[in-house]
């Protein structure tokens, strides 16, 4: 992916940059609001990563200039600011994700690597998701492995249907809990790897090959 | 604003008493004056009503019996009444034939039989030596045969009866306008000796001793339910700059241990032969380190923000839902670590508050009883909805917390010594009881049934 990084603290910047790089994206850093948003018309890139407190124009004026002037590329803000109402301000204006301040490399890799998933599953309404010979049925809610039907409880199901959208991808468990459970708080225990080995126990459990895996320090990853 | 004793001169309310003054004045002056004129004006009209009659009466004793007749009335009237009326009797030649003064004092007009109105005074000696001067209002008229009659009314009673309600009237308007002053004074006095009690106390405050409080009264008049507020209002203050300055401390206090431990491993490590295996172990082992110090500082923040009310919004909501999605988020965990789970949840129970914090506090208590539940024993997560309340109740039959440090366990950073082993900041519990006074309800720790275990209970008003 190419990605297009806004921050103005330069460590922080290289840090972005050498996170994303080693995860194989093609990374191109600006220092400044202005320079930012007029980079980001130029260039089509596959997603905007934008710190809120920028010089010359804030982050949040950035993104909302840029939709309203036909801008579609998926953009993350990055913020120390991290309650609801600024989180719910930064989607407000146009943003499609939004992460505090400090993260790990591996949730910034996975939350931008979902973006660019996001744009290109655009046009034609998928109603079958499949993941080496695991299929979902969207429209029928079914679930088959092979030849064999997998009985899932309903929030299992939507589990599910999110790892197989983002599949190949890493998702954390806080990604997991905002996007299926629709929280957005630290859960201290392992309540989620709980509902991720069950679900595990029923697609991987009777097959030689195992298609969820846990990355570890960093959540998991459905992959054929 | 300066003091002085006259300082009060310059408040509103001294303004507003003296516009009242001055219009109070005004009002009783106008009123006075309407009451002189109707009163003076009535007197006159009842002596000119009494005038006519006695004219009219003295008309017909002339008709009916000429000069003759009219001599011999006069004569007994002077002779019964003397005290209002007076009379005054001409021939035509100018001779008096009844009455006592020496003349008439003007001629009556040319045409017979039409009265002609006067008023003059005479002058009679008094009875202590001077002279009293009476003031005649009276109807002169000529006669058919040529004669003069003069009926008078005497003034002088109603004259002084006049003077005495000027007089009064002259007294009473002063008084009644210095009356109204004095009362505008005073109260405007009192008035600003309460604002400025308000405004020293504000003074205080501000430079810098939060303790002072407003003096309030037992009246409960406006200006004290002003100080009561104002009271409320720097009690809040007190209690979030006390809560600041305790957050600082905890996060100086909290932030320094990992970070002095973090500092003392980099050290020794240092100090040792460095490999490239042991490098890499020291830099994990430093990272999970930092995180923690990481994840400690933002629960920090959250609860510094949620206690300053900077962070949460209230809204309606029902908390059926939000219940069963944690009691589904952590039913398997504790089927995994062989605990029994169940849940009784209400429906509808519909309150208004923060969807994220209210999840966060419900994890926080599911999470703390997981965590110290061992397997076999059994947790209850209920909702339930009675009395106008909502509660929200965890309870487990593990070990529980000794009587003794239920209170204690909910304040920052307090972790028993038996938790010190587990993860956790030991701001779990505070978060809990910051977002319960959020939402204007509490937050009870007891021990649980039969004297078992923990039971946990959010107890939030519910929407009336």
């Amino acid at each position: 992916m190419h990605v297009l990084v806004i921050e103005d603290d330069r460590e922080h910047a290289e840090f972005i940059e050498k996170v994303l790089s080693e995860a194989g994206h093609s990374v191109e850093t600006v220092d400044d609001g202005a320079g930012g948003l007029s980079r980001a018309r130029q260039d089509q890139f596959d997603a905007l990563v934008v710190d809120r407190m920028l010089p010359e124009k804030p982050g949040l004026q950035l993104v909302e200039e840029f939709r309203n002037g036909g801008g579609t590329t998926p953009a993350l803000f990055l913020s120390a600011l991290s309650d609801v109402d600024n989180r719910v301000e930064g989607l407000k204006v146009g943003a499609d994700d939004y992460l505090a301040k400090p993260f790990a490399p591996e949730e910034l890799v996975a939350r931008v690597e979902a973006l660019g998933r996001r744009q290109s599953s655009g046009e034609p309404p998928v109603t079958v998701l499949r993941v080496g010979d695991l299929e979902m049925d969207l429209l029928g809610r079914k679930v088959t492995r092979g030849e064999t039907k997998i009985d899932l409880q309903p929030r299992e199901f939507k589990l599910l249907e999110y790892l197989m959208r983002h599949a190949g991808q890493t998702v954390t468990r806080t990604m997991l809990l905002e996007k299926v459970w629709n929280y957005h708080f630290d859960p201290q225990t392992n309540v989620i790897d709980v509902h991720i080995s069950r679900l595990r126990a029923k697609i991987d459990k009777e097959f030689d090959h195992q298609l969820l895996q846990t990355v570890r320090g960093a959540g998991y990853c459905l992959q054929a | 604003m300066k003091s002085g004793p006259f300082a009060f001169v310059r408040t509103t309310t001294f303004r507003l008493a003296l516009v009242y003054s001055i219009l109070f004045a005004l009002f009783s002056a106008g009123l006075l004056a309407y009451l002189f004129q109707a009163t003076v004006g009535t007197m006159r009209s009842e002596a000119k009503a009494r005038l006519e009659a006695e004219f009219r009466t003295l008309a017909v004793a002339w008709q009916a019996g000429g000069p003759t007749r009219l001599e011999q009335s006069l004569l007994e009237r002077v002779l019964v009444d003397l005290r209002d009326f007076t009379y005054q009797f001409e021939d035509p030649n100018g001779r008096i034939i009844v009455g006592d003064m020496p003349r008439m004092p003007a001629p009556p007009g040319d045409e017979v039989g039409v009265p002609r109105i006067v008023t003059f005074e005479i002058e009679r000696p008094g009875p202590g030596g001077g002279a009293t001067i009476t003031p005649i209002e009276a109807r002169i008229v000529r006669l058919g045969d040529g004669s003069t009659l003069l009926v008078g009314i005497k003034m002088d009673e109603r004259i002084r009866q006049v003077n005495r309600i000027t007089r009064a009237v002259a007294t009473a308007a002063p008084i009644g306008f210095l009356l109204a002053l004095l009362g505008g004074f005073f109260s405007a006095r009192y008035a600003a000796s309460r604002a400025e009690s308000l405004t020293k106390t504000a003074e205080g405050v501000m430079s810098g001793d939060l303790s002072l409080r407003a003096p309030v009264g037992a009246s409960g008049d406006e200006f004290d339910r002003l100080a009561e507020q104002l009271n409320a209002m720097l009690e809040k203050l007190e209690t979030l700059m006390a809560a600041t300055r305790h957050a600082g401390d905890s996060i100086a206090h909290d932030l320094r241990s990992p970070l002095s431990r973090l500092r003392n491993q980099l050290e020794a490590r240092l100090r040792g032969p460095i490999d490239e295996l042991s490098a890499r172990e020291t830099l994990g082992e430093t990272v999970e380190e930092v995180d923690r110090v990481l994840a400690t500082f933002n629960a920090i923040l959250r609860l510094s923000r949620v206690n300053a009310g900077a962070e949460g919004k209230l809204v309606d909501l029902d908390l059926t839902e939000l219940c069963e999605e944690m009691a589904e988020l952590f039913e398997p965990a504790c089927e995994d670590e062989g605990i029994s789970f169940t849940a009784d949840i209400d429906r509808r129970l519909e309150l208004a508050g923060d969807r994220t914090l209210l999840a966060q506090a419900v994890s926080n208590l599911l999470d703390n009883a997981v965590k110290y539940t061992p397997s076999g024993q059994a947790i209850r997560f209920s909702a339930k909805r009675h009395d106008g309340v909502v509660d929200i109740s965890v309870e487990d039959t593990g070990p529980g917390i000794p009587e003794t440090d239920l209170q204690r366990v909910k304040e920052r950073f307090v972790r028993l010594d038996d938790a010190r082993t587990l993860p956790g900041s030991g701001l779990g519990l505070a978060l809990v009881d910051a977002v319960a006074e959020l939402h204007a309800g509490t937050f009870e720790l007891a021990r649980g049934n039969n004297e078992i275990g923990l039971r946990a209970t959010l107890i939030l008003p519910a929407k009336a």
